[in-house]
């Protein structure tokens, strides 16, 4: 992992009404034993909760895990509540049931990236540190897990 | 751990995801003397229910966007020979918000079809009657009552007498709490309604099935078969004191429980699970609670079949299937889903649903699968493999009663730990390439790579519709008889009687579900979620 100025703290939640949290509680175990200050806002929550949590917590990156079908939706709105709050600046990453033609209107919405159900917690975590260490760079909008 | 396809030291072990570390060949020396013969049919049922032939009911699990969308997907069911259909329904539904709620907005109609009262039910079953199907179902996990009484209340407008039709309900809300995700009650009131479905059915259906203690999610979320099916039991133990706590004869309810169990990982393993479970039960039934009528004991499964299905190359999910579905058949469940090879992606197309119920009429009738009870009874592997499994799911039941039942330990803990370690240990051997997983980490190949059809798309309208369909409802029904009813819900709930009745009537006025269970919300409590990891 390259160094990074701090450690990242990552907000890990469900959006919506899907309670299959299994992968995020997985994953946000899997990001502390790799370093990593995690927060998990348990499932049930809307786009608007997750953000306030976000801004409170004053995290770097929100995780969401979605296995329901309604990501676009959810997802829509939360990019939409980061903006009208002004904390764009954090990263929005997404992991679940996400077909291709999604994951590129997710994009499009403001999702920084998109990870599948195969994906390796070494993967999303290099993902992280990758994307906070260089925000600037280019190529900080990508699919992985493919 | 296993390479594939090289030779192993002949003491070497192999650990299976269930547990077993299985040995490279097993001989009579492997069997328990001490058994002696077992027959299907007679305690402690290992082999099978009962000693005749039968066949598993094939049934699926359907539902997505509006009412009529899923009306014309049921309908092409019926006609493919499908013989009982279960309604997904969206998750607003199963978790009593109705489809114009602030909560249900985005998720309408996305992982079912979008159910708020009886006018959905009818227009869902148009044209479908209740009785054209060997058996109706419908999760309602959370919502029990509502589930049983959107049933009953369609019987009755579809001019049926309750012995004419089947209901098959899940209405296991135990398991939502660690492994599913859809309460909204405090714990307490969640089996209390349960139990209210299965005691009605004793008195008013005694041919329905009101609940199934269910493996699947347990299994799926990360503790495995073994460990899961112990919960699932476990579970089913909490709602039998229940019943019992009020009086009922064992007995007098028993024989209509089933148990939903689920293997992924092993063909072998699944089959045994199954003959393991049912020798469990048998015991457990007899033993712990006294049961005397064989039908008490002898227990009635239904299964998934799934293999672990890929995204990638979702053509092969229908080999997965096939062998997941193949070792239900060999253990003799009495109802048997299969996934279609496209679940991994959407929510399956016509023509992956086609390939799913044939996969299962091919397998029953094609091959003699169901030509013998219990084909693999005798088999050295298959034998010892059901003792091991049987004994590990008796020493963690042991483990859950020393914590003090299922309740206690959804209370502390107890199963979402072993459930987050079991989890944890699967992604770990996955990220080794230790689990290997055909056109995932194993034969990669851009030339294998075909896509699969697309599936249903959920029309965007189906929110809006679905809520204009909720405001002409309120405006045309009898205001004052739901205002009633919906009293008598309340009434009912806070002086702990059974709700059913009184949901009944809630629900043949069309009351919605959203109403219903404000009502239970406000008399029962509300279930907050937590925040560990």
């Amino acid at each position: 992992m390259a160094a990074l100025e701090h450690t990242p703290k990552v907000l890990v939640a469900k959006v919506g009404l899907d309670g299959h949290d299994v992968g995020a509680r997985v994953i946000a175990r899997g990001l502390v034993d790799r370093g990593m200050e995690v927060v998990y806002t348990g499932i049930r929550r809307t786009p608007e909760q997750v953000v306030a949590a976000a801004r409170d917590e004053d995290v770097d990156v929100i995780g969401i895990s979605i296995l329901s079908g309604a990501h676009m939706p959810l997802l829509t709105r939360t990019a939409a509540a980061l903006r009208e709050d002004g904390i764009d600046d954090v990263l929005l990453i997404v992991g679940g049931i996400i077909p291709d033609d999604d994951a590129a209107a997710l994009r499009e919405v403001g999702v920084d990236a998109v990870f599948h159900p195969e994906s390796t917690i070494d993967a999303i975590a290099d993902y992280i540190t990758e994307a906070l260490g260089g925000r600037s760079g280019a190529d900080a909008q990508r699919e992985v897990g493919r | 751990m296993n390479e594939d396809h090289t030779q192993t030291a002949a003491e070497e072990r192999i650990e299976l995801d269930a547990g077993p570390r299985v040995k490279p060949f097993y001989t009579a020396a492997d069997l328990d003397e001490e058994r002696g013969e077992e027959r299907p049919g007679e305690f402690p049922f290992t082999r099978g229910v009962g000693p005749a032939r039968q066949r598993p009911l094939i049934k699926f699990y359907s539902g997505l966007g509006t009412p009529e969308q899923s009306n014309l997907r049921f309908r092409k069911l019926a006609a493919l020979g499908v013989e009982e259909i279960q309604i997904a329904a969206d998750l607003p539904s199963q978790i009593g918000y109705d489809a114009d709620h602030v909560m249900a907005a985005g998720e309408v109609g996305r992982a079912g079809v979008s159910i708020s009262s009886l006018r959905d039910m009818e227009v869902l079953f148009d044209g479908v009657g209740l009785d054209s199907l060997a058996r109706v179902s419908m999760l309602g996990n959370a919502i029990g009552p509502i589930a049983l009484a959107l049933f009953v209340a369609l019987g009755e407008r579809q001019g049926l007498a309750r012995e004419d039709y089947v209901v098959d309900l899940q209405n296991d809300p135990l398991k939502e709490y660690y492994a599913r995700g859809t309460q909204f009650l405090p714990v307490e009131a969640a089996v209390r309604l349960a139990v209210d479905v299965v005691e009605w059915c004793a008195e008013n259906a005694p041919h329905w099935y009101p609940l199934d203690a269910c493996v699947n999610h347990i299994n799926s979320a990360g503790a495995g078969s073994t460990a899961g099916t112990a919960f699932a039991i476990a579970d089913a133990i909490a709602y039998v004191e229940t019943l019992v706590g009020r009086g009922l004869d064992v007995d007098s309810f028993a024989p209509q429980l089933q148990m939903f169990l689920d293997e992924r990982e092993d063909f072998f393993v699944a089959v045994a699970n199954v003959r393991a479970t049912r020798r469990v039960w048998a015991r457990l039934m007899r033993d712990r609670f006294g049961a005397r009528d064989p039908r008490s004991m002898a227990l009635e499964v239904t299964a998934y079949g799934h293999g672990r299905e890929t995204r990638q190359e979702p053509r092969n999910n229908i080999v997965r299937i096939a062998l997941g579905c193949m070792a239900y058949r060999l253990a003799g469940v009495q109802s048997m889903y299969s996934a279609s090879y496209d679940e991994a992606l959407w929510t399956p197309s016509d023509e992956a649903v086609v390939a799913s119920a044939r996969t299962q009429q091919i397998l029953g009738l094609e091959q003699g699968l169901d030509a013998v009870v219990d084909p693999l009874g005798g088999s050295y592997y298959v034998e010892a493999l059901t003792d091991e499994i049987e004994r590990e799911i008796v020493a963690q039941l042991e483990q859950v009663d020393a914590e003090g039942g299922a309740q206690a330990c959804i209370a502390n803990g107890y199963f979402r730990n072993v459930i987050a370690e079991g989890a944890v240990r699967r992604q770990g051997r996955f990220e080794r390439g230790e689990r290997a997983t055909v056109g995932v980490n194993r034969f990669v190949s851009a030339e294998a790579a075909l896509p699969a059809p697309k599936g249903p798309v959920v029309d965007p309208e189906v929110e809006r519709l679905q809520g204009q369909r909720l405001a002409e409802l309120r405006a045309e029904r009898d205001g004052a008889r739901v205002e009633a009813a919906l009293a008598e819900v309340a009434s009912a709930a806070r002086e702990d009687r059974n709700t059913v009745p009184a949901v009944l009537e809630a629900v043949r006025a069309y009351a919605t579900i959203g109403e219903i269970c404000d009502r239970f919300r406000a008399e029962l409590g509300e279930w907050t979620p937590d925040q560990q990891f």
